[in-house]
């Protein structure tokens, strides 16, 4: 190949660019639409690979929403909070938080709750809850087996030392599969919650107070001082069990003090919150929960 | 034969006997991407016809008039033409947003997917570049304009025809009762080959 054929090679691509640029640039003057420059900029910080998770077909549609006011500045999936807080810096409304979603565990027996009788069947949580609803005198309570352990395909879940799941929180997406695993979770065992509602009752008995306590322990007793201490009227003793309004919840830390059966803990990602953090006893080991929040802070 | 039995020939033929995505394979991309839902593949195929007619045509002038006069074809096609169809994508997708914005929602997305399809860059280069059209038709050694355009309608009419039958398929799989380990990708792939079957049986019909 000789060097006028790179030449006329270059000239070719050239000229192909050059009448295609040419072309474009007319276009998109002629064909200029006036848009809301917002959703310029919105699309500008968007991740523009159009993924689709918001359920959007593109991210310029999802801009367009924003803009418009029919999306919130939270839509983008992918983005999480970055790219939320970016957009309601370009549209001078107030930081909004993302929901993000993660399970949590409403039981804190663990091995310390009564059984009814010895169980020595296959270690998975469905089986035992098929004989005679499964060896733990209280109903609502967790086996403990792990099955939604092995559900969690992002390995989100481990089982303590007292035999109960937590959660990674770092890990878990929220995705739900442990929830649909666990065979207590129509009463509310494992339950999704948004992430920024940073406390939790870790029982979901709803017997009587007394015949629950001799089931055990660490169960709520139904005693209200958690809704007489909230500041923001964000607990309460309903069906006899106290239950959190995640929209009033500040975290404020008030009812975890005031529960004397230390049946209500704080989770949440910059909350030191590891094995044996929550339920009754956890109090025990916040002494050493500096060196826990700088592991949390670094997952 | 005449010229209009040839070019129904040619039609039939890139649309039915030699059927782009189900007896070539080319472009399974959105043929598996986007046939989930009817509506969809309808933006996808409405998007394919449009831009694989221009595109061809495009490419073929460009050989006819810039790379062959220039001897540098062999070599440059596949840049050239990509820089075609890009350019050319972008500026239906600016044309459309003014001209009819009501178009322009329902291809939304699939326009610029377009850009990278090989079923694209495929039609358009076997319209242009002599010796890659391969169909049984005695056409010379390279097709002329109008019959470059009337076999790339037939292919791309015959993409999107291919893409709404799986589509529609894979709207009743939805609710079929299908085994757990064949649900979703599998029984798609499964139900692909058969629909392929059914396309490669039409092989050799007007001895094309
Ligand atoms: S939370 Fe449910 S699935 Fe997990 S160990 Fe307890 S009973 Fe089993
Ligand atoms: S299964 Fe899903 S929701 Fe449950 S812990 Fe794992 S990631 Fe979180």
């Amino acid at each position: 190949m000789d060097a006028s054929m790179v030449l006329k090679a270059v000239l070719a691509l050239a000229s192909l660019g050059l009448v295609a640029s040419g072309v474009l640039a007319v276009a998109s003057k002629r064909f200029h639409v006036e848009v809301d420059p917002r959703v310029e900029q919105i699309a500008s910080v968007l991740p523009g690979s159009n993924c689709g998770a918001c359920g959007n077909p593109s991210c310029f549609v999802t801009a367009e929403g924003i803009a418009s006011g029919s999306l919130p500045v939270t839509a983008c999936v992918a983005g999480g909070q970055e790219v939320a807080d970016a957009i309601a810096g370009l549209l001078g409304v107030d930081r909004c938080e993302v929901d993000t979603v993660v399970v949590v565990r409403a039981c804190g027996g663990g091995i310390a709750a009564a059984r009814a009788y010895d169980y020595h069947g296959v270690p998975s949580c469905a089986a035992a809850a098929r004989l005679a609803g499964g060896p733990l005198v209280c109903q609502w309570g967790c086996f403990g087996f792990g099955d939604c352990v092995k559900a969690c395909p992002f390995g989100a879940l481990s089982l303590d030392e007292r035999g109960l799941p937590v959660v990674d929180l770092a890990r878990c997406t929220g995705c739900g599969a442990c929830v649909q695993t666990c065979p207590r979770s129509s009463s509310g065992l494992l339950s999704l919650v948004p992430e920024r509602a940073p406390v939790s009752v870790r029982c979901s008995a709803h017997s009587k107070p007394k015949e629950r306590k001799a089931a055990c322990s660490a169960c709520c007793i139904a005693c209200k001082k958690c809704e007489r201490a909230c500041p923001s009227d964000a607990i309460h003793v309903v069906e006899m069990l106290a239950v959190v309004d995640y929209e009033k919840c500040t975290g404020c830390n008030a009812c975890v003090e005031a529960c004397p059966q230390q049946c209500i803990d704080i989770y949440g990602r910059n909350v030191a919150r590891t094995t044996g953090a929550d339920g009754a006893g956890w109090r025990a080991v916040a002494a050493g929960s500096a060196v826990q929040e700088a592991e949390v802070a670094e997952a | 034969m005449s010229l209009a039995g040839q070019m129904a020939l040619l039609f039939v033929g890139a649309a039915l006997i030699n059927n782009i995505l189900l007896t070539r394979f080319i472009g399974l991309c959105p043929f598996f991407g986007v046939s989930s839902s009817m509506s969809t593949s309808i933006g996808m195929s409405l998007a394919v016809v449009f831009v694989m007619t221009l595109a061809s045509g495009a490419t073929w002038m460009a050989w006819k008039f810039l790379l062959a006069p220039l001897g540098v074809g062999e070599f440059l096609y596949i840049p050239a033409f990509i820089l075609i169809i890009a350019a050319l994508v972008q500026f239906v997708e600016m044309y459309l947003r003014k001209a009819s914005p009501v178009l322009y929602r329902a291809m939304g997305i699939y326009l610029p997917l377009i850009t990278t399809n090989c079923a694209v860059l495929a039609t358009a280069t076997e319209s242009a570049k002599p010796g890659f059209f391969k169909m049984n038709i005695d056409l010379g050694a390279s097709l002329g304009l109008g019959e470059a355009l009337v076999y790339t309608l037939g292919v791309s009419i015959g993409f999107g025809f291919a893409l709404l039958t799986f589509a529609a398929l894979r709207e009743r799989l939805e609710a079929a009762p299908v085994p757990d380990a064949l649900k979703g990708s599998p029984i798609a792939f499964i139900t692909a080959g058969l629909l392929s079957f059914a396309y490669v049986g039409l092989a050799g019909w007007f001895g094309l």
